[in-house]
């Protein structure tokens, strides 16, 4: 029973986790997969989101901090859409410059700008607390779930043990379920915008610019706001983050953790395809989660087993760019052109990741 | 036995077709000329032939060899040469270099082979160590003729030689083919420039909307009015 | 006035920097000209030379090859063997990784983007092995500590590995010129630089090219990773990812593609980055790689010595 309990209560953990990268991989993939956006700099919009939530309903600083400013303590709603208008804002400034260079330009970009947010994070101690990272950030509605479970549990002794276990643990259920609604909410709010108008053109602009800018349509600001949504998406889920880790810091956000592993997962998954983004983050994550408890029974030391694991990851990378390119689930595409009469609508595969 | 063969060619890009089954031959020594309208898809054909497009349908056989969608640099190697219309040079490498380049696959002395180069070429021989890019439109046509000649091929396509080109250069470059043609070289021309080319050709084939609509000898081409007003721009 | 002061020993700081960053910059550009995508595994190339030549070091020192230094350097034959071994070794890797996975995604006509993607996730499987081979703890190079000599007239202090480390980028470069001037396939490879598709239309072996071009990309990697060791004493596996950033950095500034470009970018680079502390906090100098980065694909994207393709 011990075991069953510590399975459901990782298990859960697990979800809340694999639900937060499913979220960031949604905003790349309406960056990449739809608009073909080549963003290396995911972990740059992650940390400004997770930032923002925790500057806005963190604590001020204190006596031990370096901080000077912060730490409104406002609810976490509005720590959430502050994480989501941050980030969109951040995306916009870099956008303006940079989203008319080429793919591989824009790449270099963004690690740029990842490494240059990382760099200010760490520096800019009095409002980010440098490398020390901020501390005690509220989850939401924590004293409430938690009291009143502990609350029932203790009027009610006759419960088995497991099963007071499991409501000790409600909190976490209540995060998961959380983190579930936003993730729901975001897959059909995307999956609206995508069919709208809005979303083909995105498309027709991955395909091929020119031809979209000849039909008229003012690729630039299209570019911009697909990238912007997309990063607030990302801000989005650096603030589900942070409200359950309850402690960030410019660690947190190191391009292996937080942006080419979401790369993966979207790669995995399927790009262009939110269902597969999800799934994608799910899969890697199950995997990466799965092969830690390794470390235990392989005969080689921690850093070697983390090495390994990254190296599975890099391999699995490969092999889909090899073996299965668009992923596990390929693209929909609803082809338009009536070439030879031939195909009206159904599924073809995507172009390459 | 034509030396070059091409039959029922259906070629394009991705999914877009554009030769819907075209015929070609071209006997040892002869000059084709290939004249028609613009996306007639007579750089097409050239293309698929020379193995930069693979074809969908249709074959082509060059000296009794089934080449049909060889690499290029394998089917350089059979005898058979192509000048690209734009981008023909290397730009960055001297003219000498340049034709080192079209003998690449070749070792040993290639010293003879240089002085027949420059010996068709005279305008080039003082210019060897000048970086082509600098040179003009017309001398860069030479060197990327020239260049196709190093491996002596036995046939030699060129794409639109005389495009982007002074009157006046337009005359020497025909004056050039005649000669190369002289030595035994079989040469296929696709032109826009059709009158100037045609005078000289063996044989002239005319194609439309991809595929080859008309052929005939190069003089009669020539006097025809009909063609003479559609194609050959009055 | 006490900042100026700094600026002459800045400038020497510079230099070697500079001169590391130009040769990871050179296979950057090669790649790029010639195989047409950009190589983000290039770093992580660097470090993996750099830990090879450590590794042949102490075979060399277990197989009895004499370790004196040279004069007042810090090493001596045995670290150039190691150097040459690591720069065999390591281009035998890249060109493994070639056979297996980038050929077939080139006969599969596979799009640039998809290659860059797939460069990506090697630069982390090669940062990883090195880290599982090695460790993540530092790895020294030599222990001791070298002393500068003062150059009075210039007010700089240079110490004599720092000259070693400049003569070898030196001395590497003219062999490239060399090669790449006066051999056939140094002109095959500038031929392929300038127009792949002709040069396989004249009947250039465009897969040898290739060859050569990862081999002398991956060469020059591993001679910047070795001096990198050199230089700051000692490495870890991050080596290569964090010095991505500058090289690219240099690479565009000097114009994507052309190798001569990249040393005059690796040199400006290079000197920016140690100048720049006399201004601001050293915590942001890998910021100014990429501020020069921003500025010039603002302004020039082709770089100054520019390129096509």
């Amino acid at each position: 029973m011990e075991l069953f309990i510590g399975i459901i209560n990782y298990l859960v953990f697990f979800g809340i986790t694999a639900g937060t990268y499913a979220v960031l991989s949604l905003g790349l993939n309406l960056q990449w997969g739809y608009t073909g956006l080549f963003n290396i700099g995911v972990a740059g919009f992650y940390a400004i989101g997770a930032y923002t939530a925790a500057l806005i309903s963190g604590p001020p600083p204190d006596v031990w901090d370096g901080r000077l400013v912060g730490g409104f303590e406002l609810p976490f709603l509005i720590g959430l859409l502050a994480a989501a208008a941050v980030s969109g804002f951040a995306a916009f400034l870099i956008g303006l410059p940079t989203l008319r260079l080429r793919a591989d330009y824009l790449a270099i970009a963004t690690i740029g700008i990842a490494e240059t947010i990382r760099l200010i994070l760490k520096n800019e101690s009095w409002l980010t607390n440098g490398v020390w990272g901020l501390q005690q950030i509220p989850s939401p509605l924590y004293e409430p779930i938690y009291y009143g479970a502990k609350g029932f549990v203790d009027t009610h002794p006759e419960l088995y043990p497991w099963v007071q276990q499991l409501i000790l643990k409600a909190y976490n259920w209540f995060y998961l379920l959380l983190v579930v609604v936003v993730l729901v909410a975001l897959y059909y709010f995307l999956k609206r915008l995508t069919r709208a108008p809005w979303g083909r053109v995105l498309k027709a602009i991955r395909e091929d610019e020119d031809v979209a800018a000849m039909s008229g349509k003012n690729v630039f600001a299209y570019k911009l706001q697909a990238l912007v949504l997309g990063a607030m998406i990302m801000g989005i889920g650096g603030a589900l983050y942070a409200h359950y880790a309850r402690f960030i810091s410019p660690n947190t956000f190191k391009p292996l953790y937080a942006t080419f592993i979401v790369w993966v997962m979207l790669i995995l998954g399927g790009t262009g395809n939110n269902k597969g983004a999800i799934l994608g983050a799910f899969v890697i994550w199950g995997t990466w989660a799965g092969t830690d408890f390794l470390t235990n029974y392989l005969p080689f030391t921690a850093s070697q087993v983390a090495a390994l694991r990254i190296i599975m990851i890099g391999i699995v990378l490969e092999a889909i760019i090899l073996l299965r390119p668009q992923g596990l689930l390929p693209e929909i595409r609803r082809s338009r052109r009536l070439s030879r009469g031939e195909k009206k609508t159904g599924e073809a595969e995507s172009p390459p990741p | 036995m034509p030396l070059l063969t091409a039959k029922n060619v259906v070629s394009g890009y991705g999914d877009m077709e554009v030769l819907h089954g075209v015929d070609l031959d071209v006997d040892e020594g002869e000059i084709v000329t290939i004249i028609g309208p613009n996306g007639a898809g007579k750089s097409t054909l050239m293309k698929t032939i020379f193995g930069l497009l693979k074809p969908m349908d249709g074959e082509v056989v060059f000296d009794e060899q089934d080449i049909t969608g060889m690499p290029p640099d394998r089917i350089v190697r059979l005898g058979l040469a192509y000048v690209p219309q734009v981008e023909n040079v290397f730009p960055t490498l001297t003219v000498h270099e340049n034709l080192e380049m079209g003998a690449f696959i070749l070792g040993g002395d290639l010293r003879e082979r240089f002085e027949r180069i420059y010996a068709l070429f005279p305008a080039l021989a003082t210019r060897k160590k000048t970086r082509v890019g600098k040179m003009s439109g017309g001398e860069r046509q030479m060197v990327a003729m020239g260049r196709a000649l190093m491996l002596d091929p036995r046939l030699l396509m060129l794409d639109e030689p005389s495009a982007a080109l002074a009157p006046n250069l337009t005359a020497t470059i025909f004056d050039r083919i005649s000669a190369i043609n002289e030595e035994g070289v079989g040469i296929l021309i696709v032109e826009q420039n059709a009158k100037e080319s045609l005078k000289l050709s063996d044989r002239g084939c005319v194609m439309a909307a991809g595929l080859k609509c008309f052929e005939d000898s190069g003089p009669q081409l020539l006097a025809n009015e009909n063609i003479g007003r559609l194609y050959l721009g009055g | 006035m006490d900042i100026l002061a700094r600026i002459p020993q800045l400038l020497v700081y510079g230099i070697v920097s500079g001169s590391i960053l130009s040769l990871g910059g050179i296979g950057v550009s090669l790649t790029y000209s010639i195989l047409g995508f950009s190589n983000f595994a290039h770093g992580d190339t660097m470090a993996l030379g750099a830990y090879f030549a450590l590794a042949f070091l102490s075979l060399l020192a277990g197989a009895g090859i004499p370790g004196q230094p040279f004069g007042s350097l810090s090493f001596g034959l045995d670290f150039v063997l190691s150097l040459v071994l690591a720069m065999i070794a390591t281009s035998a890797v890249v060109v493994l990784l070639d056979r297996l996975l980038f050929r077939r995604l080139r006969l599969r006509k596979a799009n640039r983007i998809t290659l860059m993607i797939s460069t990506i996730g090697i630069a982390l499987v090669l940062r990883n092995v090195i880290q599982f081979f090695w460790g993540p703890q530092p790895h020294y190079y030599s222990a001791k500590i070298q002393l500068a000599i003062p150059i009075r007239q210039l007010g700089i202090r240079v110490k004599p590995d720092q000259v070693f480390i400049v003569s070898i980028a030196v001395i590497l470069v003219t062999l490239l010129h060399c090669f790449l001037r006066y051999t056939k396939m140094g002109k095959a490879m500038r031929a392929a630089s300038d127009n792949s598709t002709l040069a396989q239309v004249t009947g250039i072996n465009t897969e040898r090219v290739i060859l050569w071009t990862w081999v002398i990309g991956a060469s020059l990697a591993a001679a910047a990773g070795a001096l990198t060791g050199i230089e700051n004493k000692f490495i870890t596996p991050d080596l290569g990812w964090q010095m991505l950033l500058s090289i690219f950095s240099a690479v565009i500034l000097g114009g994507l593609g052309n190798p001569y470009g990249a040393i005059v970018g690796g040199m400006i680079v290079g000197i920016s980055e140690e100048v720049s502390t006399a201004f601001i906090s050293t915590g942001y100098k890998p910021a100014v790689a990429f501020v020069i980065l921003i500025v010039m694909l603002l302004i020039r994207p082709t770089g100054l010595l520019g390129r096509r393709n």
